[in-house]
């Protein structure tokens, strides 16, 4: 998936299917887990995954997967993806199956996107969880955004500290600033059908960080 | 000539809209236009002469140039008035009309057959719907409001740039009041034609002009005005006080995204990007816009207090440690070096206290505030003072104006001045305004202008400018 292939997909429908968005965050260089999409349990044998494994139905229509059971977690075997497979094949008729690997994280942070009537994109960072849901700790900044920008959020949300190594969590600050830095760059070339974008969580670790979810809303362009 | 100049720098005005009734628009923007020495042309087909001026029935008919128009006329005759200033080549349009966009559907196809009217022509328009400008050291008043009960202020530093023509009157009153200039006022309005971003550039270039403050309701064309903003913040600060809140379209809640960019938190990434300070009330846009003209940036967080009552420094010091945004303003106490404080304990009555806050105590002198001021501004310890300036001990006098207008205006270091206090000391807040000392009558309020500068300086050092 490319932008292009976004900017086509804006004629027709309001929405990506995650797997969609993986595929499109993977070539821009926003690092997501391992994945690959498959149709049938056959193709289970061909895999080369490392277990265990992630299997989410999907679909552009289904926004809020985890609301209609479509992911399952910590799939451990071959044999239990088969199943699995089988089961949301039949559950969710019309989705694809993504199966990618599991991640562990240090830290869950939140980036996003959204068209802002007044300014254009905007993108958004703040920590993810409980801090997000509750606290509402996020900054934005409109894109697109120069390093001093990413260093900027990371250091005025008011858990900055958490990012800084806090009790012993560590966490790979460099890949976070690389992820805003791609992130702005995609935003402003997604402009004119750009309508939402939700990379949440996004696991941070000591070396590295990964997009484990994402959302993408689409507008009609003019 | 520079396309905007024709409103602030003109040579002849025509007004359109004067009239028997001295009460009218027109007629009192007329009246206060005379004191300009400007070349004027009072229009209306029924007069042949106004106030001595000899009346035209149309721009038209005046067989000289015009540089700028000022129409109050009702809105339906505005189109027709506004096409003869384009034929005769007017540059400047001020449209204080009402009834356009402002008032729904018919308003709002109105005000687009005026931008139709002026497309493609040299004629650029200020309003419709607005209050006018105000140009004090060109004696430039095309503003509607009675003098009686909306006073003007004299000549300043920065320009203050409304959208609300209320909120426009009740700044200038205020102004007046406490003896704050400004270098121009422009009531904007709706906006149909000149936009926020072009009267920042045009600002960045007025020389007078230090410091912009904007008020502003929506914001037109915002990549345009962040980009224009960017660079114009580099050269002068802008601050910009921000009514209403964004609406978003109805998938907003869609995403998670969406639902916290509810509120204000894009505005305040995008004017942190582009070097906006941002004020969150009345008070904070003249505080900071006053600060920010009359002040250098502050290089660093360190703030030393320069008091004479132990308490108020106590108080000072609590809002500059204090977290930002929860009482406080998130800056630093400096630390003083021992060199300075030695050379203090010299000067100062031995119970005076020598670490900051600085406590010259009740027994203070007009030269102690002097060689205190002297002292800390050596310090390479300190990015910024603050100067607690008290008239009620028996040993001060009104030398310390001169005292702290000096080290205002001469000092290595940025210093706010508060003075807190009745009928005498307001009488020196005064004075010192007068003498643009970024003066303040309340510690917190202080406080923040040191804030303001800080962030300017910040912005600076980031931009590489510093």
């Amino acid at each position: 998936m490319d932008v292009k292939d976004v900017f086509e997909i804006a004629k027709e429908r309001r929405a990506l299917a995650e797997h969609e968005v993986k595929s499109l965050l993977r070539n821009y260089g926003i690092p997501v887990p391992n994945f690959v999409v498959i149709d049938s349990p056959e193709d289970v044998e061909s895999i080369n995954l490392r277990f265990p494994v992630v299997v989410k139905a999907s679909s552009h229509e289904i926004l809020h997967k985890t609301d209609v059971g479509a992911v399952r977690l910590n799939v451990k075997d071959p044999e239990e993806l088969k199943n699995v497979i089988k089961e949301f094949k039949e559950k969710f008729k019309n989705a694809k199956i993504l199966v990618e690997e599991m991640e562990d994280k240090n830290l869950e942070v939140i980036v996003g996107v959204i068209n802002d009537p007044t300014f254009g994109p905007a993108i958004m960072f703040g920590l993810g969880g409980i801090f997000v849901e509750v606290l509402r700790d996020v900054t934005f900044r409109v894109v697109p955004i120069t390093r001093a920008d990413a260093e900027e959020m990371l250091r005025e949300i008011k858990g900055a500290k958490l990012l800084e190594g806090f009790r012993g969590i560590k966490v790979d600050r460099e890949a976070l600033i690389k992820i805003l830095l791609r992130v702005s760059d995609l935003a402003q070339k997604l402009e004119p059908v750009i309508d939402q974008l939700d990379l949440n969580p996004i696991f941070l670790k000591e070396s590295g960080a990964v997009v484990v979810d994402a959302k993408m809303l689409l507008r009609r362009s003019e | 000539m520079e396309s905007l100049d024709a409103f602030f720098n003109p040579q002849s005005v025509a007004v359109i809209g004067v009239s028997r009734n001295p009460n009218k628009v027109g007629s009192i923007i007329f009246r206060y236009l005379t004191e300009s020495g400007l070349k004027l042309y009072p229009i209306n087909p029924n007069l042949d002469e106004f106030m001595g001026y000899k009346a035209y029935p149309s721009v038209k008919d005046v067989p000289d140039k015009i540089d700028l128009a000022v129409i109050a006329v009702p809105s339906k005759v505005v189109p027709e008035v506004l096409r003869d200033c384009v034929e005769k080549g007017i540059r400047g349009v001020i449209i204080i009309s009402a009834g356009f966009g402002e008032t729904g559907e018919e308003g709002r196809r109105l005000e687009e057959q005026l931008k139709e009217i002026i497309r493609g022509s040299k004629t650029r328009v200020i309003g419709p719907n607005c209050l006018g400008i105000y140009v004090p050291r060109k004696k430039i008043d095309a503003l509607f409001t009675l003098r009686e009960r909306s006073p003007r202020p004299p000549a300043g530093d920065f320009v203050y740039i409304s959208q609300s023509g209320a909120a426009g009157v009740a700044f200038m009153d205020y102004a007046a009041h406490y003896g704050v200039g400004v270098s121009a006022f422009v009531s904007i309005g709706n906006k149909m034609d000149v936009s926020e971003a072009e009267l920042l550039e045009y600002f960045a270039e007025h020389e007078e002009t230090k410091a912009i403050a904007l008020y502003l309701e929506s914001i037109k064309d915002g990549r345009r005005f962040l980009e224009v903003a960017k660079k114009v913040s580099k050269k002068k600060p802008i601050v910009v006080l921000k009514g209403g809140r964004t609406s978003r379209g109805a998938t907003a809640a869609a995403l998670h995204t969406g639902s916290l960019a509810g509120s204000d938190a894009v505005i305040d990434g995008a004017f942190k990007q582009a070097g906006i300070i941002r004020a969150y009330d009345e008070e904070e846009i003249i505080d900071f816009a006053r600060v920010l003209a009359y002040q250098k940036p502050m290089l660093g967080p360190r703030v030393v207090v320069v008091t004479s009552g132990g308490g108020y420094g106590v108080i000072a010091t609590d809002y500059i440690e204090s977290t930002y945004g929860d009482k406080g303003v998130g800056l630093k106490m400096a630390d003083l070096t021992e060199e300075t404080k030695e050379k203090l304990r010299e000067v100062l009555v031995p119970y005076a206290s020598v670490n900051n806050p600085v406590d010259l105590t009740a027994d203070v002198t007009d030269e102690q505030y002097d060689k205190a001021l002297e002292l800390v501004n050596k310090d390479p310890n300190v990015d910024g003072i603050l100067c607690l300036a008290l008239f009620q001990t028996p040993f001060v006098t009104e030398k310390l104006v001169d005292i702290v207008e000096k080290w205002s205006k001469h000092g290595e270091k940025p210093m706010v001045v508060v003075s807190i206090g009745g009928t005498y000391t307001q009488k020196m807040i005064k004075e010192m305004e007068r003498r643009r000392i970024a003066i303040y009558p309340s510690i917190w309020r202080g406080v923040k202008a040191l804030r303001a500068l800080y962030e300017r300086g910040l912005y600076l050092k980031r931009m590489g400018v510093l």
